[in-house]
């Protein structure tokens, strides 16, 4: 069951980026900091955070640590036009039983 | 953009849904707690058991964007990383008025949801990644 950690994890626009990064493909940290100006540390501390909310998996391959997307807890997020549907239909169905009682 | 319709028949006039709809006390009935008011413009919130497995914390933020009594209400729907407008029509059928509720902008308007559905999607490629250096620089000053 996905968590409330998906919505913090997607909520920073860097962990976004990152995942965006890994939807292409399995990285290293190093290959995930390269390119940018940003520390290792600094990559791992959000690849944790994406980690916990279950977004990414890690691997060892040889010395070096690979991170891949799993993108299965995010639908969760986007099963909001099927959690509004169900919604607003048991709210219509109040609304008939309120005029019904009210007349 | 994905939408949510729902249509329910009522078997009261327009007039008469049309004040289930806009009285506070009556809308509290039959949807959530609020302090609604019928004036284009006027923000509110609904009120309700927060649901932390889907980031929400039981506050619905709304603004009421139109108004045309008996036939249409249509206010902006914020809550956790949405950000939607919901529109509620009326037209008179019969004795009765059939109520169509439209729930609009579930995947285009926050920057969250456009990345989930982008993934999920498969139509997801780094895009981003020309600006994560300028977030990353955004974020540590």
């Amino acid at each position: 069951m996905p968590g409330p950690d998906v919505f913090d994890a997607i909520a920073s626009p860097v962990r976004r980026a990152l995942l965006d990064v890994l939807a292409d493909g399995a990285r290293s940290v190093h290959d995930l900091a390269a390119p940018f100006d940003m520390s290792r540390p600094a990559v791992s501390q959000h690849l944790r955070v994406l980690r916990d909310a279950g977004l990414v998996t890690e691997e060892r391959v040889g010395r070096e640590r690979h991170y891949r997307l799993d993108a299965r807890p995010l639908r969760v997020v986007a099963d909001w036009t099927a959690h509004y549907e169900r919604f607003w239909q048991r709210h219509a169905r109040l609304l008939r039983d309120l005029l019904e009682e009210d007349g | 953009m994905a939408s949510v319709e729902v249509d329910q028949f009522l078997a009261q006039p327009p007039e008469r849904v049309w004040q289930a709809l806009t009285d506070p006390a009556q809308l509290a009935r039959w949807l959530m707690p609020n302090d609604f008011k019928p004036a284009i413009g006027h923000t509110f919130t609904f009120r309700t058991e927060p649901v932390p497995q889907h980031g929400f914390d039981g506050v619905v933020h709304c603004e009421v964007l139109a108004l045309e009594p008996p036939r249409l209400m249509r206010f902006s729907w914020r809550s956790g990383i949405l950000d939607t407008v919901v529109s509620w029509s009326l037209a008179p059928e019969g004795a009765g008025t059939r109520l169509l509720i439209r729930h609009d902008g579930f995947d285009d308007t926050d920057p969250g949801q456009r990345m989930v559905m982008g993934i999920l999607g498969g139509g997801w490629r780094g895009h981003l990644i020309r600006q994560l250096g300028a977030l990353l620089r955004e974020e540590r000053g």
